[in-house]
């Protein structure tokens, strides 16, 4: 109001100047590929080629298909899996860090490194790790007499995804700590100096005064974390590139897959607009809890 | 006393126990990483490799500026930089108007600039490659500067407009009263004050253009265009890995996240919302 009273409310002219290049980026260069995506999954799209209006084929022809049916499970399992593990062992951390012990500061410096690293960088890395034939990993577990044969991690069917969401949690787990740190320091101290008098162990002070303080902390950052890791694609695709037979493969994976390998740019969208109901959902709930209003 | 003696020292035994475990599993991949790309072959390609370096090199990296990699280099820090200082630019001025003018449709803006915050690059991708070749801007560089600002802005904006509602109104109001335009009251008053917000914001958005996969690998296809992370993938083509290459690109790329990490620590022990740093 007192800024109105001040002339600013004639300044609409420039408000709308200020704002124009971001609007430009959000409402065309976003938008505008964003709803032409969605025609064209409506249509026969591949490289080059003008396309044909086929009205729901694709849907379809996608969702007649088991592999699609496989991918969306590996997308669920790997994000839950992803976000259930990075929370615990953040929390883990979070709570450990809260505490003043010698050193502190080093050990909070060191646990931020994997996401200072990039996703390509972090992929390499673990898939030299992870190596067959020459990988650290199973030349360590043999030495160490807890495997006789070397797993497969790349390869094996049943353990790629795992080798996947491993890498993840490995590169996700700062994000989790670090938020969460940040609302456990908000919380009252003598809370917990109130418990103790009262006899109430370190279980009860945990899921009675902790989690209950840093729940509204916990809720967005799980459901930022699950948004980013239902869509990862880096990580999966240069880990095991979504092998063997999709048994590691994501929706986003699945998408590029469609789109450049069998050349089919209209059933590719299909696949991305088929989960986009889903993200809807993750991102209204998301945005109701972050702080939206300018 | 002596029970709490006691219960001190097993509370520092857990802690220690937790953090040192922690600390392995985290260096680990970082020290292998390092001590790989300083390996030479012959003692790499071993199936019971050492965990201690024993011999080391700089061939991998003499080999890497050889292969060409500088160029990877240059088109990232091309991209990257250009990218930074624009978008930068932009959010800085239009958070500016979401947060200090008042405008119809004002609200419609801030919760769009959110949405596509959230919006992921995987549902994207395809139909920017569509756009991209109807512009006839396929293997170029250039077209990542378009393509970029799509997850940069919304995240600066995001950013910015928290930092600017954190700045009190009434130094602007005395600004105003004194017969400053509303302009001058942003480069000289908000700019300013908020330096080092913006500032952690730049480096930010320098990695992650600097990071950047998806669309690097959709749109760019000639080494003239590419940038690091592809080059860095260009030394695995499908299970062909030339991985004292891989890994001393690797430690390469990651220059500019050590800058980013010095820079995050002083920024991240003031208190880290959540969703203020994507990763």
């Amino acid at each position: 109001m007192r800024a109105e009273a001040l002339g600013r409310k004639y300044d609409r002219a420039l408000a709308y100047t200020l704002i124009l290049p971001v609007a430009f980026v959000i409402f065309i260069v976003i938008g505008i590929p964003f709803v032409q995506a969605l025609y064209l999954s409506l249509t026969n799209k591949t490289v080059g080629v003008e396309p044909a209006f086929i009205g729901l084929k694709n849907y379809v022809t996608i969702l007649s298909d088991p592999d699609y049916w496989k991918v969306l499970r590996n997308t669920f399992v790997y994000m839950i899996a992803c976000v259930a593990v990075k929370l615990v062992l953040g929390m883990i951390l979070a709570v450990v860090l809260n505490e003043k012990f010698p050193l502190r500061g080093l050990f909070r410096g060191i646990f931020l490194i994997p996401w200072g690293l990039s996703g390509m960088v972090t992929a390499m890395t673990w898939r030299w790790i992870y190596d067959d034939t020459y990988g650290i990993l199973n030349s360590l577990f043999m030495r160490w007499g807890l495997i006789d044969t070397p797993i497969p991690w790349i390869s094996g069917i049943h353990i790629a995804l795992v080798s996947c969401i491993l890498v993840d949690v490995w590169r996700g787990i700062p994000f989790f700590m670090f938020s969460l740190l940040g609302g456990l320091q908000t919380i009252d101290r003598q809370m917990y100096e109130a418990a103790t008098i009262d006899g109430a162990g370190w279980t009860r002070q945990f899921f009675g005064i902790t989690v209950p303080s840093v729940m509204p902390v916990i809720a967005i950052t799980a459901l930022l974390s699950c948004i980013w890791t239902f869509n990862d694609f880096e990580n999966i695709f240069l880990v095991t590139g979504g092998g063997p037979v999709h048994a590691s493969a994501v929706i986003s994976v699945y998408t590029y897959e469609v789109a450049f390998l069998q050349n089919a740019m209209g059933k590719s969208l299909a696949v991305a607009g088929s989960v986009i109901p889903i993200l809807v959902v993750m991102i209204i709930v998301a945005t109701r809890r972050l702080n939206t209003d300018a | 006393m002596r029970r709490t003696t006691l219960w001190k020292i097993r509370k520092f035994t857990l802690i220690y126990a937790i953090v040192v475990i922690a600390a392995v599993w985290t260096l680990f991949p970082v020290y292998w990483m390092v001590k790989s790309s300083l390996t030479p072959n012959d003692v790499m390609y071993t199936p019971k490799p050492s965990l201690l370096p024993s011999h080391w090199t700089l061939l991998h990296y003499r080999e890497l500026i050889k292969a060409g990699f500088m160029r990877y280099v240059y088109n990232s820090l091309y991209v990257a930089l250009i990218c930074t200082v624009v978008c930068v630019f932009i959010s800085v001025i239009a958070s500016y108007s979401l947060t200090r003018l008042k405008f119809k449709g004002r609200k419609f803006v801030a919760k769009s600039i959110i949405y596509s915050y959230l919006l992921p690059a995987s549902v994207l991708f395809i139909p920017m490659y569509v756009a991209v070749s109807r512009l006839g801007l396929n293997d170029n560089k250039n077209a990542l500067l378009i393509v970029y600002p799509t997850f940069i802005v919304p995240y600066c904006c995001y950013m910015l407009i928290s930092y600017f509602k954190a700045i009190p109104e009434s130094l602007e109001e005395a600004a105003l009263i004194d017969g400053c335009s509303s302009l001058q009251t942003l480069y000289k008053i908000i700019v300013p004050i908020a330096a080092p917000g913006i500032a952690v914001v730049a480096t930010f958005t320098f990695t992650m253009s600097w990071n950047e996969f998806l669309y690097a690998l959709c749109l760019t296809t000639s080494p003239n265009q590419q940038t690091v992370t592809i080059g860095i993938a260009s030394f695995k083509i499908s299970d062909q890995a030339i991985w004292g290459l891989l890994m001393s690109s690797s430690v390469v790329a990651s220059i500019p996240a050590v800058m980013l990490y010095f820079l995050a620590q002083r920024f991240l022990k003031s208190g880290l919302s959540a969703g203020g740093v994507k990763f």
